[in-house]
C-alpha cells in the first residue's frame, strides 16, 4: 500500500503520555494496562487531535507487546483490537464530522529490553515479537509507525517484522541526544542509510528534544536521503526536577513553521504537546508545500554507528576468511571465535575501514555459521561488513543479522547467480561486489570485461538497486601465470570507472603469487590499480607497506589535506629499507632471541612479543609438547604461585596468561599446519547462568583455563539450563563450569546443576561467583566451588587426571 | 542531565578493587592511566531524578523503610555512563582481558563519583537534607522494585537504561537509588546485616567487617 508522503503535507498528533496523565493515569500504571482499561478515554484524546488537525494519529499500542502482557490478563489480539478500535471511532468521526480521511498507525515502541550485544534479547526474538504485534494490528491499522527507538537494530528487526508481515506503509523516528546520536551510538547517517535500503516510506526524529535542537538534526537528515524526512519533537526540554516541558503551544508553533519553511511536510508532537500544540502546526500548514529533497549518493556503508563514505581509499581487511589459513580454518570448526575476533581486532587496529567476513571451509554450514561469525563480529567492532560468500542462503541469513548496511561479495555475470542474489542485496539493501566473469570464465580482454560489468548494472537496477551500491571487480590475475594480462584489468578499471561512474574494489595480493618478494610486487600493483581508479582494495591492512602507499596516494592526491594523516602516521617513525637478504633477516631473529630474558621471564612480565620469539626460538630445538610441558605450563605454575601468595595480583596474573596465550598460538598455528590436532583436555563448557549478566569473571577463568591446555566451549552469558544440557550432550563433556553473581540468579545455577545431573550423572560441576560460598555450593548439588581461575585449573586437572 | 566527572579515578580504591594490597601495584600506574583515558571517552554519565512523596513510592522490605523514617519526601535517581562502556569492555576482553579487568573496576568507581555527584546536585536543587543513597538489591528492599523505580523517572526514555527480565541493568554501569529528602537533618539507615539478604553469603561479613564502615 503506497502513501503520498513527499507530495502532500501530513500532520501527526501530539503526546499520549502526557493526556493519559491528565486523565488520570497513575505513576504505577503503564499507559498500555490505562489504555486497554479505558479506551473511551483514548478515543476522546484521538478525536481532540483530529479536531487539531491530525492526519495521522497513533493508536496507544506504543506499549503493548507479546512480552509486557502480564498485567493485562488478555492476550495481545485483544488488548490491540480494542487500543485500534479505540483509534478507528475516531477515524470514522473524522469522515462523518469533516469527510476527512484520517489514517491509524500502529505504533510500535521499542521491546523494552535491550537487544545482544548490548542486551540479552537475541535479534530474531525481538523480530518475532514485532511481527506478532504487527499480526495483531496489520487489519485495522493503515500504517506502521515506529518511534522512539534508539538502536539501529531493534529499529531494522521492527522494520523487518512490518514488511514481511503486512502491506503497510513505514515510517520510523528514532530519538537523538543533544550530542546528535542515540543513546546506543546510532549516528543521522547510519540511520539514514539502513531505512533507505530497507524501503521505509517515511523517517525522522521524535522525542527526546525539543523543535530547537530538532531542527538542525532534520536538515541534515534532509541531505543523507531521498526518503521524506520527519519530526514530533518534545515541547522543549523538560524542567530536570518537576519534568514540565518549557514550551507554549504558540512558541511550539512558531518553531515548527521552520521545518515547513525548510520543505519538511510531516510534523507532529511528542511529550509535552497536547492537542493545542498540533492545532498550532496546522494552522501554519496551510501556508507551505512539501518540497523534494536532495541528497549526496556517494557510495557509503554502515555499522549501527559508524559509517564509512567511500570517497577514498578504503581499506577492506581480508584476514578473516580461512582460504589458505589452515588456524583459521580449525578455528571455525571449532567455533573458536576468540581466535577469530582476535584476527579482526588486529585488522582494526592496522586501520582497516570494512572487514571481508568469509567462512568457507568444506562441510561447514556457512548457513548457521556466517549469521553467528557477523553477529559476534558486530559485538566488539563498528566497522561494516563485507559479506563473503558464493552461498545465497548463507549471505541472506547474514545480511538479516547485520546491523546497519553491508556489502555483498559477490555476484559476477552469470543470470542465474544474479537471480539468485540479487533480491536479497535489494531487500535489506545492502552494496554488492558484481566480478567481471560469468559462465564462460573471465574474459582476456578489458572490453569484455566492461561488458559484463555494464550488464552487472543493468540487472541490478532492474532489482530496484540503486547504482552507488553496485562495486565492480576486475580481478585481479596472477602476474607470474597470466603476464599479459594483467594490464587488461587496470584497464578495465579505468573504463569501468570512468563510462559507468562505479565504485572499484580489487583483492590485490593474488597478483604476486609464485613470485619472490611479494611484497614489491603487491605494493607495486596496488599503486598502479589506484591510479586507474581503484576504491576498494581488499588487503591485508597488517601490512604496513601497502598501507603505507595508500596514505602516500591520498596525499599526492590532495584527499589528505595538509597531510595531517600522513603526518599524524608517520611524522614519528624511520623508514627503514625493506629489502634486506634472506640471510640477514636470520641473524636479526636469531639476536632477537639471544636476548637476554627467558621465557619464565617473559610470561612473568606479560611480554608478549618477547614470549613469541623466545617460543620460536625454544622450537628450532625441541617439539611442540616439550615447549608446552616443560616451559609454558611451569612459567604459568610459577605465575600461579604468586597470585596465590599474593605476589602478583589479578591484572599481572592476566597479562602473563596473555602473553603465554601468544606462545600457544604459535604453537597451535605449527600444529595446526601439520595438520596435526593440538592435544588439549576438554571439552569443558563454561556459562554464565540464565538471567545473570554478569560475565567479565566467567571469562577470567576462561582464559587462565585455556592457558592449561583446556579446550574451553564458552556459552556466554544468560545461558539457558537447557543450552548447557543440550551442549553437555553434543559435546560428551566430563565438565561443566558456572557462574553467578546474584542471590538472584543462584536459583538458576541450582537448576542448571539439576538439570545437568540429571541428563549426564558422571558430569563434574565447579561453580563460582561473588554470592557463592562452600557451603552453598555444596548445597545445590555442584562438585567444586572455586573461588578464583586458579582453583578452577585445579579442579579440572584432577577430574581429567582420575579420569585418564 | 549530563554529569561532568572531573577527579581523577581514585587509585587507592582502584587497587582494593582489583584485590591488590596497599603499596603492591607500583607498575599499574601505565595501565591506570590507559583505562582511565579510555573510560572518560567511552562513558557519557548521565543522571535523571524526580521527587516525590514517599506515599507514592511503592516500598518494599524493611530496611528502605527505615531509611526514609523521617522525610516526607524522597529523590528516585538514576545515573548511567552509557552504553559505550559495556561496548569498551566487550572490545577490550577480547584485545586484553587484563586491562578489561582494570576498566571494569575503573569504571564502578567512575559511576560512584558520578552518582556522588548528582546526589550533589539533587540536594542544591531541592535546597532540602538529604539522606544516603538506597539503591533496590540493597538490604531487603527487593531487586524487583529496579522496575518500579526505573519508571518513577522514564529512565529508559530520559538516559536510556534499560532492564532485563531478572531486573539487571543494562548498559551495565547504571545506578538506581532513593534519596530521602526531609527539611530537617536526616541521616538515613543502612540495611543492617541481620535484615540483608546477603547475609549469608557475604564476603564481608565472614571478615568481620561492614559494608557500611
Amino acid at each position: 500500500m503506497a502513501i503520498d508522503f513527499g507530495e502532500k503535507i501530513y500532520i501527526l498528533d501530539g503526546g499520549m503520555g502526557t493526556m493519559l496523565q491528565e486523565a488520570g493515569m497513575s505513576p504505577d500504571e503503564s499507559s498500555a494496562e490505562f489504555g486497554v482499561r479505558n479506551p473511551h478515554i483514548l478515543t476522546e484524546i484521538h478525536n481532540k487531535y483530529v479536531d487539531a488537525g491530525s492526519d495521522i494519529i497513533y493508536a496507544s499500542t506504543f506499549s503493548i507487546n507479546g512480552r509486557r502482557l502480564d498485567k493485562l490478563n488478555m492476550s495481545l489480539q485483544e488488548a490491540v483490537n480494542i487500543v485500534l478500535d479505540a483509534a478507528a471511532a475516531a477515524k470514522e468521526r473524522a469522515m462523518k464530522l469533516y469527510g476527512r480521511e484520517v489514517k491509524v498507525a500502529l505504533d510500535i515502541g521499542p521491546v523494552g529490553q535491550l537487544l545482544e550485544p548490548m542486551g540479552t534479547l537475541p535479534f530474531e526474538e525481538a523480530l518475532e515479537i514485532f511481527a506478532e504485534l504487527v499480526r495483531a494490528g496489520r487489519d485495522k491499522a493503515d500504517i506502521i509507525a515506529i518511534e522512539t527507538m534508539t538502536d539501529l537494530y531493534e529499529v531494522k528487526a521492527a522494520v523487518l517484522a512490518a514488511k514481511e508481515n503486512s502491506d503497510l506503509p513505514v515510517m520510523v523516528s528514532m530519538s537523538f541526544e543533544a550530542n546528535g546520536r542515540t543513546f546506543t551510538g546510532t549516528s543521522l547517517e547510519a540511520m539514514a542509510l539502513t531505512l533507505e535500503g530497507l524501503g521505509v516510506d517515511a523517517m525522522g526524529i521524535n522525542c527526546s528534544l525539543g523543535p530547537d535542537e530538532i531542527f538542525p538534526m532534520i536538515m541534515k537528515l534532509k541531505t543523507l536521503t531521498s526518503v521524506p524526512v520527519f519530526a514530533k519533537p518534545n515541547a522543549g526540554l523538560p524542567d530536570p526536577s518537576t519534568g514540565a516541558y518549557a514550551m507554549d503551544a504558540e512558541d511550539f508553533a512558531k518553531k515548527m513553521s521552520g521545518f515547513f519553511r525548510e520543505g519538511v511536510g510531516i510534523l507532529g508532537g511528542c511529550c509535552g504537546t497536547t492537542p493545542e500544540f498540533i492545532e498550532g502546526i496546522s494552522k501554519e500548514a496551510g501556508l507551505y508545500e512539501t518540497s523534494p529533497q536532495e541528497c549526496d549518493r556517494t557510495l557509503s556503508l554502515c555499522s549501527g554507528s559508524n559509517v564509512v563514505k567511500v570517497d577514498h581509499v578504503t581499506v577492506i581487511g581480508e584476514r578473516i576468511n580461512p582460504t589458505g589459513k589452515k588456524r583459521l580454518k580449525q578455528a571455525l570448526i571449532d567455533e573458536d571465535y576468540d581466535y577469530i575476533l582476535s584476527q579482526a581486532m588486529e585488522q582494526i587496529d592496522a586501520g582497516a575501514e570494512i572487514l571481508d567476513v568469509n567462512v568457507g571451509v568444506p562441510k561447514l554450514d556457512d548457513v548457521k555459521m556466517l549469521p553467528r561469525v557477523v553477529k559476534k563480529l558486530q559485538s566488539i567492532t563498528d566497522l561494516p561488513l563485507q559479506i563473503d560468500s558464493g552461498n545465497p542462503e548463507a549471505i541472506e541469513a547474514a545480511l538479516r543479522v547485520y546491523n546497519g548496511k553491508a556489502i555483498v561479495n559477490s555476484v559476477n555475470g552469470e543470470e542465474a547467480v544474479m537471480d539468485r542474489i540479487l533480491p536479497s542485496v535489494k531487500k535489506y539493501g545492502a552494496a554488492v561486489v558484481g566480478l567481471t566473469l560469468d559462465e564462460k570464465g573471465i574474459p582476456d580482454t578489458a572490453e569484455e570485461r566492461f561488458a559484463i560489468a555494464e550488464r552487472i548494472l543493468t540487472k541490478c537496477l532492474e532489482y530496484g538497486i540503486p547504482r552507488e551500491n553496485v562495486i565492480i571487480d576486475c580481478l585481479t590475475l596472477t602476474v607470474s601465470a597470466q603476464q599479459k594480462e594483467v594490464v587488461e584489468t587496470l584497464k578495465a578499471l579505468r573504463m569501468v570507472k570512468d563510462r559507468l561512474g562505479l565504485k572499484t574494489c580489487l583483492g590485490v595480493s593474488n597478483i604476486s603469487f609464485g613470485l619472490p618478494a611479494r611484497a614489491i610486487i603487491n605494493r607495486t600493483f596496488l599503486t598502479m590499480a589506484m591510479e586507474c581508479g581503484l576504491d576498494l582494495p581488499i588487503i591485508n591492512p597488517n601490512n604496513e607497506d601497502m598501507m603505507a602507499s595508500i596514505a602516500a596516494f591520498h596525499v599526492l592526491h590532495n584527499i589528505d589535506r595538509n597531510s595531517v594523516d600522513f603526518i599524524e602516521k608517520y611524522g614519528n617513525v624511520d623508514v627503514i629499507s625493506s629489502i634486506s637478504s634472506k640471510k640477514e633477516n636470520n641473524s636479526t631473529d636469531s639476536t632477537k632471541n639471544n636476548g637476554n630474558h627467558d621465557v619464565f621471564y617473559s610470561i612473568e612480565k606479560g611480554m608478549g612479543s618477547e614470549t613469541v620469539s623466545l617460543v620460536k626460538a625454544l622450537l628450532e630445538t625441541e617439539d611442540e609438547m616439550t615447549v608446552v610441558n616443560k616451559y609454558l605450563i611451569p612459567a604459568l605454575d610459577r605465575v600461579g604461585q604468586g597470585f596465590e601468595k599474593g605476589t602478583i595480583f589479578l591484572p599481572q596474573m592476566l597479562q602473563a596468561a596473555q602473553a603465554a596465550q601468544a606462545g600457544f598460538d604459535i604453537i597451535k598455528e605449527r600444529l595446526a599446519n601439520k595438520d596435526q590436532k593440538q592435544v588439549s583436555q576438554g571439552p569443558i563448557i563454561i556459562a554464565t547462568v540464565k538471567g545473570d549478566i554478569h560475565d567479565i569473571g566467567k571469562n577470567i577463568v576462561k582464559v587462565i583455563m585455556e592457558n592449561y591446555g583446556f579446550e574451553m566451549i564458552d556459552l556466554g552469558k544468560d545461558v539457558s539450563p537447557e543450552l548447557i544440557v543440550e551442549t553437555v550432550l553434543a559435546r560428551d563433556a566430563r565438565m561443566v563450569g558456572l557462574s553467578a553473581l546474584m542471590t538472584t540468579t543462584l536459583k538458576s545455577m541450582e537448576e542448571t546443576i539439576v538439570k545437568v545431573k540429571e541428563a549426564k550423572p558422571d558430569c563434574r560441576i565447579f561453580v563460582g561467583g561473588a554470592v557463592l560460598t562452600a557451603d552453598y555450593a555444596e548445597k545445590i548439588g555442584a562438585d567444586y566451588y572455586c573461588k578464583d581461575a586458579l582453583k578452577s585449573v585445579e579442579a579440572a586437572q584432577e577430574v581429567f587426571n582420575e579420569q585418564i | 542531565m549530563d554529569i561532568n566527572v572531573t577527579k581523577p579515578i581514585d587509585r587507592g580504591k582502584w587497587m582494593t578493587m582489583l584485590g591488590i594490597p596497599a603499596g603492591g601495584g607500583a607498575d599499574l600506574e601505565e595501565q591506570f592511566a590507559r583505562a582511565e583515558a579510555l573510560i572518560r571517552t567511552g562513558a557519557s554519565p548521565r543522571g535523571i531524578y524526580r521527587v516525590m512523596d514517599v506515599s507514592d513510592i511503592r516500598l518494599e522490605g524493611f530496611s528502605i523503610q527505615k531509611h526514609l523514617e523521617g522525610c516526607m519526601q524522597a529523590a528516585v535517581m538514576a545515573v548511567t555512563l552509557g552504553a559505550g562502556i559495556d561496548g569498551l569492555l566487550r572490545r577490550e576482553q577480547v584485545r586484553d582481558m587484563a586491562s578489561a579487568v582494570v576498566i571494569d573496576c575503573g569504571a564502578s568507581l567512575y559511576i560512584e563519583e558520578a552518582c556522588d555527584i548528582f546526589a550533589e546536585v539533587i540536594r542544591t536543587e531541592t535546597g532540602l537534607f538529604t539522606t544516603s543513597r538506597f539503591s533496590p538489591g540493597y538490604g531487603d528492599y527487593p531487586l524487583y522494585c529496579q522496575e518500579d523505580v526505573l519508571r518513577y523517572v522514564d529512565g529508559q526514555r530520559k538516559i536510556g537504561i534499560n532492564i532485563t527480565d531478572d531486573y539487571l541493568m543494562v548498559p551495565r554501569k547504571s545506578v538506581t537509588a532513593i534519596v530521602g529528602l526531609a527539611d530537617h537533618p536526616v541521616a538515613g539507615r543502612l540495611a543492617t546485616c541481620g535484615e540483608c539478604v546477603l547475609k549469608d553469603k557475604c564476603t564481608l561479613r565472614k571478615e568481620g567487617k561492614y559494608c557500611g564502615d
